[in-house]
């Protein structure tokens, strides 16, 4: 925008300060539309939904204002608590194979090996699958009695898991549809980190008679760690708001025992199936904090000293 | 240049401006303004006969709502603006009763006058507890237990559907009926879940969770009667564990059950038969129908109702008549399978013909017995809200190995936050 400010013109500034004021009009206009979408789109409704939380609602009639009950209640359901025990469960038991499996994805398709676009478009392609659809399909693989994975599991001689009926399981299964989903997209991304290493590294790391496997933990795992910890991070920020897998999965209660109920899926259960839109305002700002606690967390793991240095 | 893109923007930010306080000033309180609009859901009402309407009353604009049409009529009504004329209302109609200001009162349409042709509960469902008439009854959900003939006949059990309703004509005979006959046909089911069991015996009894003061019943026998019979079921073996069945990763596994055999009855309203019929063509005349254990009951139904927004009334009043009349509700029960919410319609004899899915078996005969005989019991707003939270702990009791007592508590307790929360304790 430096470019743009004009030097005030002698001549003609009666009212400089004025003047000046409106001089710079067409530069906030040009940076306006940003905020006048964020504020419609963004800012009203986050601050509405804080004052939608101190009201008893239905959606439709007159609202009641019952002040912080609502975040009383919320303290003490729980409900709330088992979800958001099952979302951390889910994110943690979803994230880490993810990771390693996007990883030696990345690494297969930076070796020279053949079709290697096709490969990664078919990687990335369950991450643009409509996730209903998928999870249609997942709910045939998932089925206890004439599912895939149970048959496969027969064959090996696993005895079958009911994979939509078992609370740990189904924690499971959501995690394996959010692996299924996101793997692909983190392995390219992984990929492009591994395709901006510098050769002379590696070319060093062979003189000095490293096998590859050592070269991997050595020389690869250390230089990606920056890529390794966005990926961390936006699964993290995506892993907290899980909820479609498990509504279409096992419906707006989560299944037996609530095992698959994350926070979102019980912020909407209460809002929009519910309609208790007041309670489901205070749960939305009860998984901004979580959300805001595991982004501190996150930075202060940026934030430690020389730790994005430290495989250098 | 510079003055170029200045003046450029200076009148793109005018239009915007200009857009915004427009749209802010014409944006219509219903959806098509000379038009009658009207919402409904895929199957909610039957597209031929919609279709006829259309041409029968030019000015209906029918709409059908993909996704939730509760959440879009609330965010219409909230916004009062984009309403339709006529909407339709699931069975949670009492969640409306609190805002009937967003509506007409039918009975100053004249709907008085057409009440009798309709059953006298259903119509009642419809009616607020100021004797607001909210909504006109399109179908109803009349419960029938459904059976696999081939196989009760196989196991040396009675399989025609007069015996077999009066061998199963409580819960606790249909219960020891089942044990006896599971022993026969071992590694298969009678029953759903518990979930079916605690719902269709609680759709069975005269009052449910509220009186029509909207008073809460408290811990009310029937509600303990439908939660014993479902655990009675569960520790007799007898329930297949389908929780969430009507979920689509629940319903593959139950659908296979049907092909499979392996489900050998189950009680449910009339609508499964759409998806019976879809998920389990194979098994086309092996079905057959009977009184449910316990009696008449019903599950599930709709009704449509007109918005205030409507600036014509008599007219939308009109259309509702006819889109429902007694005339035209068998076919949409043979269309769409939307059961008749009208006696009248239940007499017709295209209704009364043998179906070859059920073995020939004439079922309306079975289920407009059970329309007719369902109590009038209130459905409060609360009602869906609390009956989540008593069958959740039953599929923790029978899915993930919860004690019985504990969840009974634990029932207990989410119910009394709930209405607490809600201001009704």
């Amino acid at each position: 925008m430096a470019t743009l400010t004009r030097v005030p013109d002698p001549v003609r500034s009666r009212a400089p300060r004025q003047r000046k004021r409106w001089k710079y009009l067409p530069h906030y206009l040009a940076v306006s539309p940003f905020f006048v979408l964020f504020a419609v789109f963004g800012l009203y409704p986050v601050l509405y939904s804080l004052f939608l939380a101190m009201q008893r609602w239905d959606g439709v009639g007159p609202m009641k204002f019952v002040g912080l009950s609502n975040f009383q209640f919320l303290v003490a359901d729980p409900t709330f608590w088992d979800a958001m025990g099952n979302t951390l469960i889910i994110w943690v038991l979803s994230t880490i194979p993810m990771t390693a499996l996007a990883l030696l994805i990345a690494v297969g398709l930076h070796s020279s090996i053949r079709f290697k676009g096709v490969f990664r478009v078919a990687y990335f392609l369950p991450n643009v699958t409509s996730v209903v659809a998928m999870s249609l399909v997942f709910g045939s693989i998932f089925s206890s009695e004439f599912g895939i994975l149970n048959w496969f599991f027969g064959l090996v001689g696993i005895d079958p898991v009911s994979w939509l009926t078992d609370p740990w399981a189904i924690r499971v299964a959501i995690s394996i549809m959010i692996v299924w989903r996101w793997v692909g997209y983190n392995a390219i991304i992984f990929l492009a980190g591994l395709q901006a290493l510098p050769t002379d590294v590696y070319e060093a790391a062979r003189v000095d008679g490293a096998g590859p496997v050592r070269t991997f933990l050595r020389i690869t795992l250390p230089l990606l760690r920056p890529v390794l910890l966005f990926s961390v991070v936006m699964s993290a920020i995506s892993g907290l708001q899980i909820f479609t897998e498990s509504q279409v999965l096992l419906g707006n209660r989560g299944g037996p025992d609530e095992a698959g109920l994350t926070m979102v899926l019980y912020f909407y259960d209460q809002s929009f199936v519910h309609s208790d839109f007041g309670y489901g305002a205070a749960i939305a700002w009860g998984i901004f904090v979580v959300v805001v606690l595991f982004a501190i967390l996150n930075w202060r793991l940026i934030q430690r000293p020389g730790f994005l240095k430290a495989g250098r | 240049m510079t003055l170029t893109r200045r003046s450029f923007l200076t009148a793109a930010g005018l239009g915007v401006a200009a857009l915004g306080s427009a749209a802010s000033c014409t944006s219509p309180t219903t959806a098509n303004p000379g038009r009658l609009t009207l919402w409904y859901t895929n199957g909610g009402v039957a597209d031929q006969v919609v279709a006829d309407a259309r041409q029968r009353f030019g000015s209906l604009f029918p709409s059908q709502v993909s996704g939730s049409l509760k959440q879009r009529l609330m965010a219409a009504m909230a916004g009062e603006a984009y309403l339709p004329d006529i909407t339709m209302l699931g069975d949670d109609i009492a969640t409306y009763f609190a805002d009937t200001a967003h509506f007409a009162d039918l009975n100053a349409l004249g709907a008085q006058s057409v009440a009798s042709q309709y059953l006298p509960w259903k119509w009642q469902a419809g009616t607020g507890p100021d004797g607001f008439q909210l909504g006109f009854p399109i179908d109803i959900g009349p419960a029938a237990l459904y059976y696999r003939a081939d196989l009760f006949a196989q196991a040396g059990f009675p399989s025609e559907p007069d015996e077999v309703a009066a061998a199963v004509s409580t819960w606790d005979d249909y219960f020891v009926f089942g044990a006896r006959l599971q022993e026969k046909l071992p590694g298969r089911h009678l029953i759903t879940d518990t979930k079916t069991v605690y719902t269709y015996s609680l759709a069975q009894e005269p009052q449910k969770y509220f009186d029509r003061q909207n008073h809460y019943l408290g811990d009310a026998p029937q509600i303990r009667r439908a939660w014993d019979r479902a655990l009675t079921a569960f520790h007799k073996g007898l329930t297949g564990g389908y929780a969430g069945s009507q979920d689509p990763g629940q319903s593959v596994e139950r659908h296979a059950a049907w092909n499979s055999g392996k489900e050998l009855s189950f009680v449910n309203a009339s609508w499964i038969v759409t998806d019976l019929k879809k998920s389990a063509p194979e098994t086309a005349g092996k079905w057959r129908v009977c009184r449910s254990p316990g009696g008449a009951g019903n599950q599930g139904g709709s009704f449509l109702a007109i918005t205030k927004a409507c600036p014509n009334p008599d007219q939308a009043f009109e259309v509702i008549r006819w889109l429902l009349s007694p005339e035209n509700q068998p076919r949409a029960y043979l269309d769409a399978g939307l059961f008749p919410s009208s006696p009248a319609a239940l007499e017709d004899p295209r209704l009364h013909e043998p179906e070859p899915f059920f073995g020939g078996q004439v079922t309306m005969t079975v289920l407009s017995q059970s329309a007719r005989e369902v109590k009038p019991a209130y459905f409060s707003p609360w009602d869906i809200a609390l009956s989540d939270a008593y069958t959740d702990e039953l599929t923790n009791v029978e899915l993930a190995g919860k004690d019985p007592g504990q969840a009974w508590d634990d029932a207990r307790r989410a119910v009394e936050r709930l209405l607490t929360r809600q201001g009704v304790l």
